[in-house]
Parts: structure tokens; sequence; C-alpha cells
């Protein structure tokens, strides 16, 4: 009897996945954990995956009712041609600039901030409450907006960064939902004792010329420049200080780190409240470089966007950088789609996420070798 | 008579490091059977590719003569083995009924409750367990979950049951029960494997033993017509030369622990009651079987886990109780943890980077706010040659990559280039080869020649007998007994044994 319970085990179909030695078996198909990749490796296998992203993101558009032909004039001749179009994108970028390195800093020592929305707004009620109560003399006006600005951020972000290092709370729960804290105060403050008498709109009266970030000629504003200032200083900070050094090893192994004396919950701390400033500095730009004012919705969609340019960056700010400028060009060109081809804005979203969808798909071929059994 | 289970010439690696090489087992019918051996030693990874869960890379396993191939533990459960591991593999938030379900699938789910819920009352009684089918696995204490694990293996019908180190999380009262119910279902007809590294539990409960070494079976014998000396000297093999120690006068106390004590992440008190000095100049072994609050221990000493009670004071500085890793390391304490790639090194990140974490916060590699690319590849390179550091392509090289044995040699390189007052070492010569295994010996030799005080924390006996000027036995987390250098080996295993 016994016997018969054995020889139906041994004849069981094969499963379609077995666990072998260092991996997993698929068929036919063997996987087994990488050593190591050459970085020429590296980027093939990245650039196949954009391209594949960009052909699905491609064949969506098209499926949606754009012509093949108008897609490559939307989104190359159209932006790279046109300096009105170049400028859009280069004022689009500074904000996206602001939350990829601010996602990008928080990332490095695995502190998953997703308040970066809620820390924008922040940033955008900070800075208009300066305006709005007319703190310091014309001239400090915008330095001021900014500090504070700057400082609302890191508030906002102190109550998770504090749960998680004292009481070990996630932080990805606390940070996303303090965003509808923040948005819920936004509204109170817009739709109250902010709303504009001149219109009674739902928004803040309009800043004053010396409140406004100026336009620095050459179709650049002063955002970007204060956007590629803070690139260019948390790139030092990463990449050149024992901070920065220190950040790594909380990255890659944080009992190893704890062990050999580095001190996680200061670089901890410094990396988050880094990136609080920077989500809030977005919210400052976008009120004070695009809007002039503080809006109900000038932070929609950033969240997402910080986090998949830090992903793409692989958390180096410098890298942010490149990325949310192409972020940008997809934001503009749909725009330019929404208005010609009436297709929703939720379209740049799709097609973000299917490019970051291919990129990290395209790391499991990077940490796997992918051999066929015979 | 064909035995119920048998593996031969069994062979598994991981990454390189062969943990089972051409080793034999065999479990008769209504046995209860031991399989002794170190940590380390292969017991535990030759058990699970009889469960099923690792394939072996070469090697056949037979269940009553037949020959099976085991794609995972469900073929396996279909050959009627069952294995209880070290780790309960039970869901928490589940009841008992649910985790037996899980494992046992009915058909339909509610006359599927009330079954199975029948069967483990059923089988309970059968093994005299008292089990409320109804609760939740973490409302029970461990020994009560351990026999959820039990009845789950055996309600799936089961008749060569695994049990891997069963009795290291049990207090002796529980063990001896255990083993009793283990001796009755083996006069029931099952074949018991008890996966051990207790002499006490081979000699007193089993009928044959198979002793391991290093990927091996080594012996097979008939556990009554043996003794605790002979399983030991089989399970432990011939001593290798290793460093003579020069003689020289210990100078004054570095390190004083007194009444310490620790818990581990569970709560649980493992570390109970401690105390132990050690001079300058000299080696203090702590000898024990491995889970008797070494690991907490090593953590407290190194501000990594915050004692409970007692007090750590270091010569020169007073009481350290309690205070940060970075700042024990400020006071010159280093340390060799026994999980390397876990604890002493960040393998993602390169050889340099590795190196020059332990002691960035000095200066050496320029201020805070720029540091030393250069100055870091100096000192690296520097010190790769100095330790003899080997399999290292490139500085730039990710730590992952190197041996167990030029891993450790590289974070000794880290630990004492910084001229430490105190170290400590745990387990450090673990899972490395003869040649790495006397290089790192001939290291904390030459630190204590420099006048370091060194605290050696092994499971391996004669790596702590050879280098130590005086020994401390841990049991249940105190120095049960000290001992002074030449001691006798038997004298010592007996506090190991008898205590534990």
């Amino acid at each position: 009897m016994l016997n018969n319970t054995v020889s139906a085990a041994t004849s069981t179909q094969a499963p379609l996945m077995k666990r072998t030695s260092h991996g997993w078996r698929l068929g036919r198909l063997n996987l087994a954990l990488r050593q190591h990749m050459s970085p020429w490796l590296q980027a093939l296998i990245l650039a196949c995956a954009l391209v594949v992203g960009l052909g699905i993101s491609a064949a969506l558009l098209i499926a949606a009712g754009v012509k093949p032909s108008a897609l490559f004039d939307e989104f190359i001749v159209e932006n790279f041609s046109d300096p009105e179009n170049l400028h859009s994108i280069l004022f689009q970028a500074a904000p996206l600039i602001f939350v990829g390195v601010s996602a990008a800093l928080a990332f490095r020592v695995r502190f998953w901030n997703l308040g970066i929305e809620g820390q924008m707004i922040w940033g955008g009620i900070a800075a208009t409450a300066v305006s709005f109560y007319d703190i310091g003399p014309p001239v400090l006006r915008l330095p001021l907006m900014m500090l504070f600005a700057a400082l609302a951020g890191m508030a906002w972000i102190i109550v998770p960064l504090w749960l998680r290092v004292r009481w070990r709370v996630n932080e990805i729960i606390v940070t996303l939902l303090l965003n509808y804290v923040a948005f819920n105060f936004l509204l109170h403050l817009l739709y109250g004792a902010w709303l504009d008498p001149k219109d009674n709109f739902p928004h803040s009266p309009q800043f004053r010329a010396f409140e406004r970030l100026p336009e620095l000629g050459f179709g650049i504003s002063s955002a970007l420049v204060l956007a590629l200032i803070f690139t260019a200083l948390s790139g030092w900070l990463v990449m050149f200080t024992r901070f920065g050094f220190y950040t790594k090893f909380v990255h890659d192994n944080d009992r190893m780190a704890l062990a050999v004396g580095v001190p996680i919950g200061l670089v901890t701390l410094v990396s988050a409240l880094f990136s609080g400033a920077l989500s809030a500095l977005a919210g400052f730009v976008i009120a004070a470089a695009q809007e002039g004012r503080l809006t109900q919705s000038y932070f929609e969609g950033y969240g997402f966007s910080g986090i998949l340019i830090a992903f793409l960056a692989r958390n180096n700010p410098i890298a942010a950088m490149v990325v949310a400028v192409l972020v940008a060009v997809l934001f503009v060109s749909g725009r330019s789609l929404q208005v010609f081809y009436q297709i929703p804005f939720a379209m740049v979203q799709l097609i973000q996420a299917i490019i970051v969808i291919s990129v990290a798909a395209s790391e499991f071929l990077m940490r796997h070798r992918v051999h066929w059994v015979r | 008579m064909v035995a119920a289970l048998k593996l031969v010439g069994v062979r598994k690696s991981f990454d390189g490091f062969v943990a089972l090489d051409d080793a034999e087992f065999e479990a008769r019918a209504g046995e209860v059977h031991a399989l002794l051996g170190e940590n380390g030693a292969g017991k535990s990874s030759l058990m699970n590719v009889a469960a099923g869960l690792y394939t072996p890379e070469a090697g056949q396993i037979f269940v009553n003569g037949e020959e099976v191939v085991l794609t995972g533990p469900r073929d396996a459960t279909a050959c009627r083995i069952g294995m209880v591991h070290q780790e309960f593999k039970l869901v928490r938030p589940f009841t008992v009924v649910e985790n037996v379900l899980l494992a046992n699938w009915r058909g339909r789910f509610a006359p599927g409750v009330r079954e199975i819920e029948r069967q483990i009352e059923k089988q309970a009684a059968e093994l005299g367990f008292e089990i409320d089918p109804r609760s939740r696995i973490d409302e029970l204490s461990i020994a009560e979950r351990q026999r959820v694990e039990i009845i789950k293996v055996l309600l799936a019908g089961a008749r060569i049951l695994i049990l891997d180190e069963p009795t290291a999380v049990l207090t002796d009262e529980e063990a001896v029960r255990l083993l009793t119910t283990v001796r009755a279902l083996a006069a029931g007809g099952a074949a018991v494997v008890l996966v051990t590294h207790k002499l006490g539990e081979v000699t007193a409960f089993t009928d044959r033993v198979t002793v391991m070494r290093n990927g091996r079976a080594v012996a097979l014998l008939d556990s009554r017509a043996t003794d605790a000396a002979e399983l030991t000297r089989l399970a432990v093999g011939t001593t290798v030369a290793s460093p003579r120690r020069a003689s020289s006068p210990p100078g004054e106390p570095r390190l004083t622990v007194k009444s310490l004590q620790a818990t581990r992440a569970d709560g649980h008190v493992t570390v109970n009651d401690a105390s132990f000095y050690v001079r300058a100049g000299e080696i203090y072994g702590i000898a024990g079987v491995g889970g008797n609050g070494q690991t907490e221990l090593v953590e407290a000493l190194t501000g990594v886990r915050a004692p409970l009670a007692g007090s750590i004071e270091i010569e020169g500085a007073g009481d350290a109780t309690g205070a940060s890793p970075e700042r024990l390391r400020d006071l010159g304490i280093a340390c060799i943890p026994a999980d390397r790639f876990g604890y002493g090194i960040a393998g993602g990140l390169s050889v340099v980077d590795n190196f020059c974490v332990g002691h960035i916060n000095e200066g050496t590699y320029g201020s805070w706010l720029r540091t030393n690319g250069s100055a870091m590849r100096e000192a690296t390179a520097e010190a790769v040659g100095e330790f003899d550091v080997q399999g290292v392509r490139a500085l730039r090289q990710r730590a992952a990559l190197l041996s167990g044995g030029n891993a450790q040699k590289l974070i000794i390189a880290r630990e004492f280039t910084r001229n430490p007052k105190v170290i400590v070492a745990h387990s450090p010569s673990r899972g490395l080869d003869v040649r790495a295994c006397a290089a790192v010996h001939e290291r904390l030799l030459k630190a204590r020649a420099g006048g370091a005080a060194i605290l050696l924390i092994s499971d391996d006996l004669d790596e702590v007998l050879n280098l130590s000027d005086r020994i401390g036995v841990m049991t249940r987390g105190r120095i049960a007994a000290e001992f002074e250098a030449p001691a006798d080996r038997q004298a010592v295993g007996r506090v190991m044994v008898h205590h534990a």
C-alpha cells in the first residue's frame, strides 16, 4: 500500500515552478542568481527595457486615437525645435527635480517617504502664509517664503520620522495618510480664511510681483536655477561627504552599520529632514513661479513622479535631475496631447507607470542569469 | 530489513560552500535514530533534503527501498515523510485547526474544519498532549507549538518523522516529556530521526546514532554500545595543530562584566547573571553549546543590544553599560561577529567602503565635508596586503564576492588596525577552512602579544581550549565554571553538557 503512495508521488506531473539549488526552475528555463554583471550589459538591458516601455506606451497612445506620425512630432520635433515648448519643459522640470531629489535622499537610507505631496502642500501653505501676512520686507520676501516652506516640510516629516525611529512604526503608512491630513487642511484654508476676496474662487490671493520667482531670460526661470543648486548640494552631500558614505551602509546593511558604529539614527534623521524640505520647496516653486498663488491641486501627481524619478535614477541626485527633465518632456507633451487629442492626463501617469514597470522588470534580468536547460 | 528512509551519496552546496559531500543516512521503522554533529556539520541540510526542501546536486533518496525524487515538501508528505523544523512553520495569528488544515487540505472547508478538529483531538489524546484546537498559535507556549507541529505532520500521515533540534527550545522537563513521546511513536512503528548535538539525549533516548562531520556521515553506531567520549571524538574529529601561545604575564583587567542580564529579540532572558573579567594580554575563552546566551552577550558588549541589568566596565573609561556602538568603539572595543555577512560586512558595498567604515570618524580619510577617496584606497590596499586578504581583484569590487575566509580577514583588518584595547571575537573561525582558520588564530595571538584583552566566544571547544589563557563555560546565560589554561577537555565538556 505504501508503495502505491510512493509511485504516485514520483509520477506526479512536473511542477511548473521548481526550486533548485540557487533559484527557480520554470519549465525548461533555469534561473540562477548572478554574482556580477558588467556595466555595459546592465546599460544594454536598461535600454531594452526603456524601448519596450516606450513601445507599449506608443501602442496605447495609438489605440487612444493618436496618429503614429503625430507621436514622433509631439514628443521629439515639437519639444526640441520650438523654443516655447523647450521653455515649458524647463519650467516644468524645476518642481520635478525637487521631488525627485527629495525621494532619492529619503530612499537612500530606506526611509520610504510617500508623503511628498503632503510636504509640498505644507511648503505651499508656509510660503503663502509669508505672503498673506506680509512677513518681512519685500527684499527678503522670497528668501523668507523659501525658508518657511523648507521648515514646514521638515516639520511635516518629523512625525513619521519620530514614530519610525522611536517606535518602529512603518513610515510608508504614516507619510501616505498624512497627505490627506495636509490636503484637507489646505482645503480648509482655501475655502475659508484664504479664499480670494476678488473672485471668491478657492485659491489664495495673487502673490505680488516681488513674491514671485523671476524669469532670468533665455527662457530660464529662477526656479530651475534653485532646483539645480539644490541638486548640486545634494549630489555633493551623498557623493563626497562622510554623511553620504554612511548613507550607503544604512542602505545596504543597517544591522552591520549599527554594529560598526555608523550613527544610523542621525543619518536617517538628516536624510529624511532634507527630503521633507526639498519636497516642500517643490510646492514653493510651483506656487511662486508657476501659479503665483496657492491653488487646490498644484501638487497632484508629483508624489508618484518623485518616487519614479528616484527609482529610475537609482537614488542618485544628479541622475534624478536628468530623469526629472525627461519626465517633464512627458508632462508637457501629455498636456498638448490632452488639448489636441482629448487624451486624459491619466494617460501620462499610465505611461510613467509602464516605464517604471519595464525598468523594474529588467532588474530581474540583472540579478538573475537565465538560460535554457537541455 | 529494508530501511524506511535511506539517503545515498547526497551532495549539496550553497554558493560554492559545500554543505553536504557524499552524505549517507538510513533510519529503520520502529527506531529513534539520532543524527549528531556540531553546528554546521550538515545535519539540518541533510534532513532538508529528505524533507524535499533542498534539491540535492547528487545522490539518491530511498523510501522503503524504492527510489523517490522529491520536488518539494508535498512530495515528501506523499512519501509519508514529515519534518518538524527548528523554526516552527506555523502561522501565528491562525488557530491550531487552521494551521493543521493548511498542511492537510480537506476537500471542503467547513466539513474539513470539523473533521480536522476531531482528528487533532484524537491524535492529541493518543500522544497525551493537551491542546485546544481552537486556540491561536500565538497564545501557545513554545512547547505547545512544537506539539502542534508534531500533530500536523502526523495527521499528514508521516511514518518517517524528522525532528530538527527539538529540545533546543525546551526546558529539561519538557524535553524529557517530548523524548518519551518520541519513543512511544517509534514503538508504534514510525521511524523517528532526532537531529541533535546533545550527547545526553543520544545515549538516553535513541537506538542508533549517525555522527556527521563536515558534511559527511562519519559513523553509524548503536547508541547503547557507545559513550559520550567516543561520540565527542567522532563529532569533533581529530584536532588540528594550532599556533603555540607564548606565555606572558597578563596585565590589569581591561573588561569587567558583572551580573549582566540581556534578552533575546523575543523578550526571553538569555544572558542571566553573567560575570567575568578579561585582562590585558590574555585570551579569555567562553565555551558552551550554542544558544546559551552567547549571541546576546556579544550584542550587549558591542552596544547593539541594551542590557537589562548588570554592568560592563572598561579600564580607563569606567562604566560603559548601555553605551552606543559608536561610543564603545571609541573606548577601544573591536568586534569580530559570528555572522560575518550579516553583521561584519555590507556585501553590496566595495572592499574599500567596508574597510574604511570602521575608522572614518577618526578623520584619517578627510574631514566630514570631504572624504578623501585616494587616502581610503591607499589605506585599504595596504591593509589588504598586510592582512593577506585574497580574492580582491579590484578594491572597488563588492565585498559579497569575497569567500568567507577572506571576508573574515577583511573584518579583522578593519578591526585590528585601530589597535583596540578589547577584542570580542565570536566564533571567528566558523565555516573557515583549516588555513584561513589558522590565519585567524594567528592574528588573535598576535593581538594578545600586543597587549589587547581578547574575549573569544566559540561553539568550537577546541578553538577555545587551544587559544585561551582562561576558560569560562557559559550555560543558561551565565558562566557556570572557570578553568585555567591547560584545561581538561573532559571536565570542560562535562560542564557544557550537564548544565545545558
